[in-house]
């Protein structure tokens, strides 16, 4: 079920209400019905991976049992492992089968020598990224003994499949969100209101600016031989807003629901696109999954703790590794390869921790030196961006290579100039809300007749400027 | 609880308030006209209606007979031309009609149009008995292969057009299909918004297609010649051919074009192969260029083949 659909917005107000008529004093029944609820709307995309997701869940759920009982270390860690291999031996079929697969014949071929090997229809399962990753986080923290295993297979199950986040994330930690699953929740009217808000910031994102932005992006892209340096720069403009509307506007919206049930769960982006330099970015960007590399695959590694060479292996597999988990494509290994090399000086400068704060705290606007500096960042992120788009490496370097010509500095092919004002409103509004956890979340301090107006200024663009409807982005990784 | 659920009720009646007013103000649903069944048992449309199509670029209209388009100014040397959406054509101006461009390219003839989306082909034979009235030289009926299988009830079943049981020999009639939900729909434009722009999908959206009837164009005639062929001599037995030419749209199958060629009906085959794109990119009807590309070769074909001796 998208997010953007008739179908949720039916299937919320239902929920919503038989989940409050349960009430709070039975926890169970709520839990039972968050199961149920997340499991139709998971199976509404296709049942029968309904049964990946309870297998993943019995496994780790099993697993978290046994490490709490078994105090052998070596017991312990042939636990841990079946865990991570059946976690990413599901994750390494159905996403990376086939890419492994070309890549070997590839360089069969490359080598002058012909191998045969089938590639298989695989769908790839919606989310199976996300709720992966968040299992695991389950029981590495048992392991590690950061967490108790939970005896409630009911809790257990509704937080893998908690319908809000199960396809596209935000990836939370089992010690943020399954507590709360035990815990009491109690309606509370300031957090529902805020709810609200934040899905309506979700959606105007997604439909209005996302969905407009892809139009462009998809045509300039697609025919990128036929325009100038200046549209394909406007095709990667549009690209980065749309990936960034896209994914965030999913996020809001996730966030936003939780929040209906009474949940909170981690923010996921903070305002990237305003970033100073790009470990700024890293910071404000997809927040739950760098976490996630960070506490369980850089910090094991040794993180930047030891020599020189550590610092940059490290840095450059978690960039990759990040990269690759986006999607089985040299495209996405190249993307993440790139960001290793704009923040590797940052690193190795020890620079990389130099802007924590928000841009230009307390004033209207930034300095002459943080435009600069975003605009950098912003320039470096879209070159970056272009081979996350591409079909193909080879599309990608064309693409560049077409860019960055005279007619880059040409007036530009197209220009639809409400879908540029509508980007130039949507930074605006970032802007000025760029303290708050979302955009829009200070509205909430105003008097109602403004609220309310604001409110159906948004509304009225999403029905003035929604673009063709188009599935959430993260959904294929 | 009950504070949040009034004021979300509160503001949900000012947000469809404002909803209603915007997507009325910015035509962001087309209008659609209100439907009638005629005493023939024919579904037409209620006379003298207009509306925008969607953004408001132009209207359409229904004329005084309770077809789209504007009636000719003279019934003298007619030539009537039936078909469906393609023919309705809302989607483009009245002057990109193909009554508008066949005047335009043949000035001693006069057009009636009558049309509507989904008429099948028995249903155009049914309106024909309705336009023989007004004595036509020609009638022209605009086809495509669906036009076939959808006449024939035995084939592929539907209530809300009009089609023919070969069992039977007997033609079943259209209903309205939900007649006052599509009422309530058309009028409340802000749920028809809803309704176009989340269209409800009870199939799966990302999975892999169910295996599907994958038959192609010609194979599917192999598959339902008999039917087809049953269609065409019920046509021949029941109704008058002698001034009908059936136009085939582009990619028609050419197994179905020969069968009426045998079977005496007069045709013309359109042909977009050599030309730039006649649809839109959004769906599969004729732009305003394609409407003229099709004009200008039936009106060569109706000069070469039809009218000869009456053309300037």
């Amino acid at each position: 079920m998208l997010f953007n659909s008739i179908e949720f917005f039916l299937f919320l107000p239902l929920v919503f209400t038989l989940y409050w008529l349960i009430g709070s004093k039975r926890i169970k029944s709520q839990n039972l019905l968050i199961v149920t609820s997340s499991y139709l709307f998971y199976g509404w995309w296709d049942w029968r991976f309904l049964s990946l997701i309870l297998f993943s869940s019995l496994i780790d759920y099993s697993i978290g049992l046994y490490l709490q009982s078994s105090k052998k270390p070596s017991t312990r860690k042939i636990l841990l492992w079946i865990s991570i291999c059946v976690n990413l031996g599901f994750l390494g079929f159905f996403k990376y089968y086939n890419f492994f697969i070309n890549s070997l014949v590839d360089s069969f071929t490359f080598f002058g020598s012909k191998l045969s090997v089938n590639t298989l229809n695989i769908i790839l399962p919606v989310g199976i990224s996300f709720y992966t990753f968040q299992t695991l986080s389950y029981t590495i923290d048992v392991y590690n003994k950061k967490l108790e295993p939970t005896k409630n297979f009911v809790a257990f199950t509704a937080f893998v499949s908690f319908f809000p986040q199960l396809v596209a994330g935000p990836i939370e930690r089992a010690t943020n969100l399954l507590p709360q699953f035990h815990k009491k929740r109690h309606f509370n009217y300031a957090n529902a209101i805020d709810g609200l808000r934040q899905i309506l910031w979700g959606l105007f994102k997604k439909v209005v600016i996302a969905d407009n932005c892809a139009k462009y992006a998809n045509i300039i892209f697609n025919n990128y031989q036929d325009y100038t340096g200046s549209t394909l720069l406007l095709g990667a403009f549009f690209f980065a807003f749309q990936i960034y509307c896209d994914f965030s506007g999913y996020s809001d919206i996730a966030i936003g629901t939780s929040r209906l049930f009474g949940f909170n769960l981690k923010r996921n982006f903070a305002f990237p696109y305003f970033s100073r330099d790009i470990a700024e970015f890293w910071r404000r960007w997809h927040i739950s999954l760098s976490t996630w590399f960070r506490d369980y695959l850089y910090i094991p590694l040794g993180g930047s703790q030891g020599g020189l060479k550590m610092k940059i292996r490290n840095t450059f597999i978690i960039f990759i590794v990040s990269g690759f988990w986006h999607g089985a494509n040299w495209t996405f290994i190249v993307w993440g390869t790139l960001n290793a090399v704009y923040f590797l000086p940052l690193l190795l400068l020890n620079k990389n921790r130099v802007n924590t704060d928000i841009v230009a705290e307390g004033k209207y606007l930034p300095s002459l030196k943080e435009i600069w500096q975003m605009s950098f960042t912003f320039f470096i992120t879209i070159i970056a961006w272009v081979f996350f788009r591409a079909n193909n490496v080879t599309h990608a370097v064309l693409y560049l290579k077409n860019t960055f010509t005279a007619s880059l500095f040409s007036k530009t092919d197209l220009f639809p100039s409400s879908i540029v004002l509508l980007v130039l409103f949507f930074i605006v509004v970032e802007w000025l809300g760029r303290t708050g956890e979302y955009a829009i979340e200070k509205i909430g301090f105003m008097n109602k007749p403004l609220r309310w107006s604001f409110y159906l200024l948004i509304i009225i663009l999403m029905f003035s400027f929604t673009g063709e409807q188009q599935e959430f982005i993260y959904f294929q990784f | 609880m009950k504070n949040f659920l009034k004021n979300i009720a509160r503001f949900l009646v000012i947000a469809i308030a404002v909803g209603e007013i915007v997507v009325r103000m910015t035509h962001a649903v087309s209008d659609l006209p209100k439907r009638t069944i005629d005493q023939s048992g024919i579904q037409k449309y209620y006379p003298n209606q207009e509306g925008y199509w969607k953004d408001g670029n132009h209207k359409w209209t229904i004329n005084a007979s309770g077809w789209p388009g504007e009636l000719p100014k003279s019934y003298h040397n007619l030539i009537s031309i039936i078909g469906d959406s393609y023919i309705e054509n809302f989607m483009n101006p009245n002057e990109c009609h193909q009554s508008a461009f066949l005047k335009s390219l043949m000035p001693k003839y006069n057009f009636f149009e009558a049309s509507r989306a989904g008429v099948s082909l028995i249903e155009a034979m049914e309106i024909s008995k309705q336009t023989d009235s007004l004595s036509p030289k020609l009638t022209l009926i605009y086809v495509n292969d669906n036009d076939f299988y959808e006449s024939i009830q035995n084939v592929k079943p539907l209530s809300d057009i009009t089609q023919v049981d070969l069992e039977r020999n007997a033609i079943i009639y259209g209903k309205m299909k939900s007649p006052g939900l599509k009422n309530i729909l058309y009028s409340w434009k802000l749920l028809y918004y809803f309704y176009n722009r989340f269209p409800l999908s009870f199939n799966n959206q990302n999975a892999e297609e169910p295996i599907k009837n994958n038959i192609i164009a010609d194979s599917k005639v192999s598959l339902y010649k008999q039917d087809i062929t049953n269609l065409i001599n019920y046509i021949n037995e029941n109704y008058a051919l002698s001034n009908k030419i059936l136009v085939f749209h582009p990619g028609s199958s050419k197994e179905i074009i020969d069968f009426c060629k045998i079977s005496g009906f007069d045709v013309i085959v359109l042909d977009s192969s050599k030309d730039k794109k006649w649809t839109f990119d959004y769906d599969s009807h004729w732009t305003c260029y394609g409407h003229q590309k099709v004009a200008e070769q039936v009106q060569r074909n109706l000069v070469q083949s039809f009218l000869p001796n009456l053309i300037e």
